[in-house]
């Protein structure tokens, strides 16, 4: 149409122009020729014009040159009429240029109106419709966009449930590909279940035209179900629902928080079901609203719905209400966790303890909505700790008591300490100890605390059997009531109305009696447990030991005082006689002076002295009595004199009344006394003579008078035989000083000068020094050969110096030896008294005492291992006990510390029980009780005994018989020894040891060993094995109480046996006793 | 922080002590065996040194004096920590230049306290 319009317009411009161009010239042309014309007719004839040829070729020519003309001129009509009709053609190129980019996308394209014709107007619609194409445009892609950046994954189906279209979330949520799933069934995309919950969806849509949310899962490309969330909606043409949109949210998430809430709640059920602790859940009305298991079982009701307080404290009220601490009102009052320790009382009114921990349940706006109580019954780890704080006072009390009783020998001192520390533990008012008076059958009050002394005189007498402390002291058996007041049992006591309550009497036992009584008293009234008995029994006990201990101790004193006393008498007799047979004077001055001097150290009232003549006669050689006559014979040979008889029995024989019964012949100058003591004289075999005393007195002879006696006998037999000799030989020099030499403690006598003049063996043998060296040099210079002399040597000048002056001394000093040994000794130093009273030597006797010292040393070791030994597990205990209290223990820490404290008061425990035991061994208390035991049923209990700790050691115990089947001895006492053994045994090997335990019998010993193959014990320990707290080389490994191979040791010497071990380090050990074979009687 | 090296044979002591030390944030070091405490006491330098006496093989007395020996480590003060109760161990233990001397058993919270005073209380 266009390009009709424009062809047309351009022929219409090309003509008009042509015309206008044309017209005008073809005119003038025209007109040019008609004037030729004319001129050329003028000239000619008259109408010849168009015959004439020149004319004719002109207007040929003419016409020839016209055409080109025309034709050019038609040719800028046209370029005319192109000009002029330029702008349409720009527009029309223009329009197809923007069609041809729009066409490539460019939507951008605006077009300029050129002309104001329909072209223009074209154009101007043209320009419309781009814009209007590009909104269009923009907010498609924005709808795609939406689609594609969409995070949910969508599906578009079609009526059938075909998928017409997804989204890119699709394939990233299932993997499908949009050109996988373009076309396919929907339902290929569900498994079977999923696929009917579409169909009944869709159909349901159908019918309703609602869309629904529902949830599916959705195959994956890789087959997962993946669960999806779908949201439909229709798509609608016109009124027609062409498709359905489906918006597949991503269910997982949502999925496993669902699962994961359900879970956590079956956790939570589980859990607190699963849990050994009690567990409920209290609401602010003290409602339980929950409980586990173990609470609900616990209990034996359904505590849900319960109150609290009437559930767990059988009260009808909170406790709180009643002035207890309540956890639960704590977390409602501050909406914190608190933890406590609760008393509740259980179905069967038993008290029980409970550790509380009640946390808060907030709700959104922090106020507390319930209370989680978390209950451990700790009622048993209560009453441990309680009992552990009261054994660990106890035994501290014990302990202390034990070390006032052992250390001190003052008994007001003991009794009121043992009084205070008792009263102190049993937290009791005071108390007396009551001693009984054997002589008036009386119980003396001699020590009290708590009550005035007025009051004390008024019950310091009580009659054995009477009130409670005379019917203890009677039946041995402990009393005690909680309070005397009202116990019917007790009839009348001076004690029962004057505001005394709790009282308890125990007794006081000593070695085989009972020697007192012990009591305790409260104004409160007291329930004497049995524990607390048992403590109070021990301490009777061990109070009565150390009274016993005192009262030996103070004997023992006495009788050291009284010896110390004879021994220095008995020292200055015999240097007095020693001085006197050693000079050299007439025998017979000798015999009737030293008979004077024994005549009157016994108090005798007549001494004489015979002798044998050759003919068996017995003669008189010396006698007291003035005017007897030396060699008449006295007794013929066959007479029985009492004289004659001591020397064929070759002993003393003391008579304490020789009328009595007619045994001996009695001589008529001797028929007026009554005792009398014969006491022959021998040198070697050869009977020398007979001295006798005679009393006018019956008399007894004392032990030590005979042992003095005989010393002297002997000193007489010397100086006799020597002055027989020297009767013979003349005055032949010899010092046989036998009763010197006979003298376990070195001798050294000096003179005057301080010479060296006598030693005997024993002093060369304790010094080293020979009798050459020694004899004949200046005293001190003897011990110059060793410089650690000098403290000895100015010792004894000391004690030589008071000597001199006439008094004995004595010093304390440590010889070293000629071989370089230092030994402790005592210095006595004892003048020489001549008759005159002057001075003529210095014996000195040095003494041995380091058995002494070492015997003393060992007691003090011993005290200061028993204070070591107690102190290590103390310190556990009292320690441990304290961060417990303290709470400086967390409590997976705790329960390490309650064990470390349980068994270090086990060990304390067993070492208090072995060391009562070793006392009572060392005191003479325990007594064997000999029976018949059968060895094979020992050894059998004894293996069953020991069953569990073999077991746990994967040990093997093994035991053998051989010719011995029963002996006589005490069935606990070696059950216990052997039962040590094995355990040691068990204690010093590896895992899976064996032990074996053979028992046979050669000649007359029971010979038992027992045999292991553990780690055995290195050489330098075994000779300290059964040392008292002894811990070898392996005690740093394994704890024991260092006691039991003691213990083992003593009992087998009770048995009169030995002990003893044989040792490998790293092979084995082997412990051997060997007893006698007692036969059964 | 402070530091202790506490040197006794027997395992729940040290376990005690160094529970108690730690609760006042004392750095503690523990030793059983008494022949290896030198060495340690030379590498850890610690603020105080904690003995017990009866130690099998070197006894703390005699590990005090190999310490005081040591003109490195002498001015360490030294706790002694022992069973030994009687008055002349305690003269023995002074003379060997012990800054103190506890018997046993004790109380962890005034040995912490003793221990406090000695190496200065940093907590506060």
């Amino acid at each position: 149409m266009l390009k009709k319009r424009i062809i047309s317009r351009l022929i219409g411009l090309l003509i008009v122009f042509a015309l206008l161009i044309v017209g005008p010239y073809s005119l003038t042309i025209i007109k040019q020729v008609q004037k030729m014309n004319s001129q050329e007719e003028s000239l000619s004839r008259p109408g010849a014009h168009d015959g004439n040829p020149a004319h004719r070729e002109f207007t040929s020519r003419l016409i020839e040159q016209m055409v080109p003309f025309t034709f050019y001129i038609l040719i800028l009509a046209f370029l005319l009429s192109v000009f002029f009709l330029r702008n349409m053609l720009i527009s029309l190129t223009n329009l197809r240029k923007g069609t041809r980019e729009m066409k490539e996308g460019n939507l951008d394209v605006q077009l300029d109106v050129l002309t104001d014709d329909e072209l223009g107007d074209v154009t101007r619609a043209f320009n419309d419709m781009a814009v209007a194409l590009k909104n269009k445009t923009l907010e498609l892609e924005q709808k795609n966009r939406y689609v594609t950046t969409m995070l949910d994954p969508l599906w578009v189906v079609d009526q059938e449930d075909r998928i017409i279209d997804i989204n890119p979330a699709f394939t990233r949520l299932f993997g499908h590909d949009r050109e996988d799933v373009m076309g396919v069934s929907v339902y290929d995309l569900l498994d079977e279940k999923n696929a009917l919950i579409m169909r009944k969806q869709r159909a349901e849509e159908r019918r309703n035209g609602i869309a629904s949310i529902y949830e599916l899962n959705v195959l994956s490309k890789s087959g997962i179900a993946v669960p999806v969330l779908v949201s439909g909606a229709p798509m609608f043409s016109g009124d027609q629902i062409v498709a359905q949109i489906g918006i597949l949210k991503d269910f997982r998430e949502q999925r496993s928080l669902r699962e994961e809430l359900q879970n956590s709640l079956d956790y939570i059920e589980t859990i607190m079901n699963s849990i050994p602790d009690e567990m409920i859940v209290i609401d602010r009305s003290y409602k339980i609203v929950m409980a586990n298991r173990i609470a609900t079982g616990n209990a034996e009701l359904d505590l849900t719905g319960q109150l609290c307080h009437q559930a767990l404290h059988n009260s009808p009220e909170p406790c709180w209400s009643q002035g207890y601490e309540c956890p639960t009102h704590a977390v409602f009052a501050d909406g914190k966790s608190h933890g406590i320790i609760h008393q509740h009382t259980a179905g069967n009114g038993s008290i029980q303890h409970y550790e509380i921990l009640a946390s808060p349940v907030k709700d959104a706006s922090g106020a507390v909505r319930h209370v989680i109580e978390l209950l451990r019954n700790v009622t048993e780890r209560v009453e441990d700790e309680a009992e552990i704080v009261q054994k660990n006072k106890e035994l501290t009390v014990l302990n202390s008591i034990s070390g006032i009783l052992s250390r001190s020998l003052k008994p007001n001192e003991i009794f009121t300490k043992v009084l205070e520390k008792m009263s102190e533990l049993l937290s009791m008012d005071g108390g007396g100890i009551f001693f009984l008076d054997e002589e008036t059958k009386e119980m003396v009050c001699q020590y009290h605390s708590g009550i005035t002394d007025d009051y004390a005189r008024t019950i310091s007498r009580i009659r054995l059997g009477e009130d409670l402390p005379g019917r203890v002291a009677v039946t041995g058996q402990i009393i005690s009531t909680s309070d005397i007041s009202r116990d019917h049992r007790v009839g009348w006591s001076i004690i029962k109305h004057s505001g005394i309550r709790g009282y308890c009497c125990v007794p006081v036992k000593g070695k085989e009696r009972i020697i007192g009584v012990l009591s305790l008293f409260s104004v409160n009234p007291h329930v004497f447990t049995p524990g607390e008995e048992s403590i109070l029994s021990a301490v009777g006990e061990m109070t009565g030991m150390a009274l016993e201990n005192i009262r030996l101790y103070e004997k023992l004193s006495l009788m050291y005082e009284y010896q110390q006393k004879r021994w220095e008498e008995e020292h200055r007799h015999l240097l007095t006689m020693s001085a006197k047979l050693g000079a050299e004077i007439e025998i017979e001055d000798i015999m009737n002076q030293v008979l004077g001097l024994l005549r009157q150290i016994f108090r005798a009232d007549f001494a004489w002295m015979l002798v044998n003549d050759p003919s068996g006669n017995l003669v008189l050689r010396s006698s007291t009595r003035t005017g007897d006559k030396e060699g008449v014979t006295m007794y013929a040979a066959d007479v029985t004199s009492l004289e004659r008889y001591a020397l064929s029995r070759r002993q003393m024989v003391p008579v304490s009344d020789i009328r009595a019964g007619s045994r001996f012949d009695i001589s008529p100058d001797v028929s007026g006394y009554h005792a009398a003591i014969a006491v022959p004289m021998f040198i070697g075999e050869k009977p020398v003579g007979v001295f006798t005393l005679y009393h006018m007195i019956q008399k007894d002879f004392k032990e030590e008078e005979l042992h003095f006696l005989e010393i002297m006998a002997n000193m007489i037999s010397v100086a006799y035989e020597r002055s027989e000799y020297y009767r013979r030989a003349g005055r032949e020099k010899e010092l046989a000083d036998t009763i010197v030499q006979s003298v376990a403690d070195g001798i050294m006598t000096v003179d005057r000068q301080l010479k060296v003049i006598a030693v005997n063996s024993a002093f060369e043998k304790l010094t080293g020094l020979g009798r050459d060296r020694a004899v004949g040099v200046q005293v001190c210079d003897n011990f110059r050969f060793s410089d650690k002399n000098i403290d000895f040597r100015i010792r004894l000048g000391e004690s030589l110096e008071e000597a001199a002056q006439g008094r004995a001394a004595s010093r304390t000093s440590v010889l070293t030896t000629r071989v370089g040994s230092r030994t402790p000794v005592t210095i006595t130093s004892s003048p020489i008294l001549g008759n005159n009273g002057t001075i003529s030597g210095i014996v000195n006797l040095i003494r041995d005492v380091s058995r002494e010292i070492e015997l003393d040393r060992m007691k003090t070791e011993l005290v200061r291992s028993v204070s070591h030994e107690f102190r290590t597990p103390l310190s556990a205990i009292v320690g441990m006990t304290e961060m417990l209290l303290q709470g400086d223990v967390e409590d997976s820490r705790a329960k390490k510390y309650l064990e470390i404290i349980r068994n270090e008061g086990l060990r304390l425990a067993k070492m208090v029980t072995e060391l009562l035991r070793l006392a009572r061994i060392d005191s003479g208390k325990e007594t064997l009780q000999f029976r018949q035991i059968d060895i094979e049923a020992l050894l059998k209990d004894i293996v069953n005994t020991l069953a569990a700790p073999v077991d746990r050691h994967y040990a093997t115990i093994r035991y053998a018989m051989d010719g011995a089947s029963y002996m006589l001895g005490d069935e606990g006492n070696l059950k216990q020894v052997m039962m040590n053994l094995i355990d040691n045994a068990l204690t010093f090997s590896d895992k899976g040891c064996m032990i074996q335990v053979d028992i046979k019998r050669t000649g007359n010993m029971i010979d038992i060993a027992v045999t292991d193959n553990g780690w055995g014990i290195p050489e330098e320990d075994i000779p300290h094995l059964s040392e008292r707290f002894f811990r070898g080389k392996h005690g740093y490994r394994v704890k024991g109480t260092g006691l039991g191979l003691a213990l083992c040791k003593e009992i087998v010497k009770m048995h009169d046996g030995t002990m003893w071990v044989q040792s490998t380090l790293g092979k084995g050990t082997t412990v051997s006793i060997s007893i006698p074979h007692r036969e059964v009687t | 922080m402070s530091k202790v090296i506490v040197v006794d044979d027997e395992p729940f002591i040290l376990m005690m002590i160094e529970d108690k030390l730690k609760t006042a944030r004392i750095d503690v070091v523990t030793v059983r065996e008494s022949r290896h405490a030198l060495e340690r006491i030379r590498n850890e330098r610690p603020d105080l040194i904690i003995l017990d006496w009866m130690m099998p093989g070197l006894s703390g007395i005699d590990l005090c004096r190999l310490i005081k020996a040591d003109p490195d480590l002498r001015d360490i003060p030294i706790f002694m920590l022992t069973a030994k109760g009687q008055d002349t161990d305690e003269e023995q233990g002074l003379q060997c230049g012990v800054s103190r001397y506890i018997t046993k058993p004790f109380s962890p919270k005034s040995l912490l306290e003793m221990v406090q005073e000695t190496v200065g209380n940093e907590q506060l």
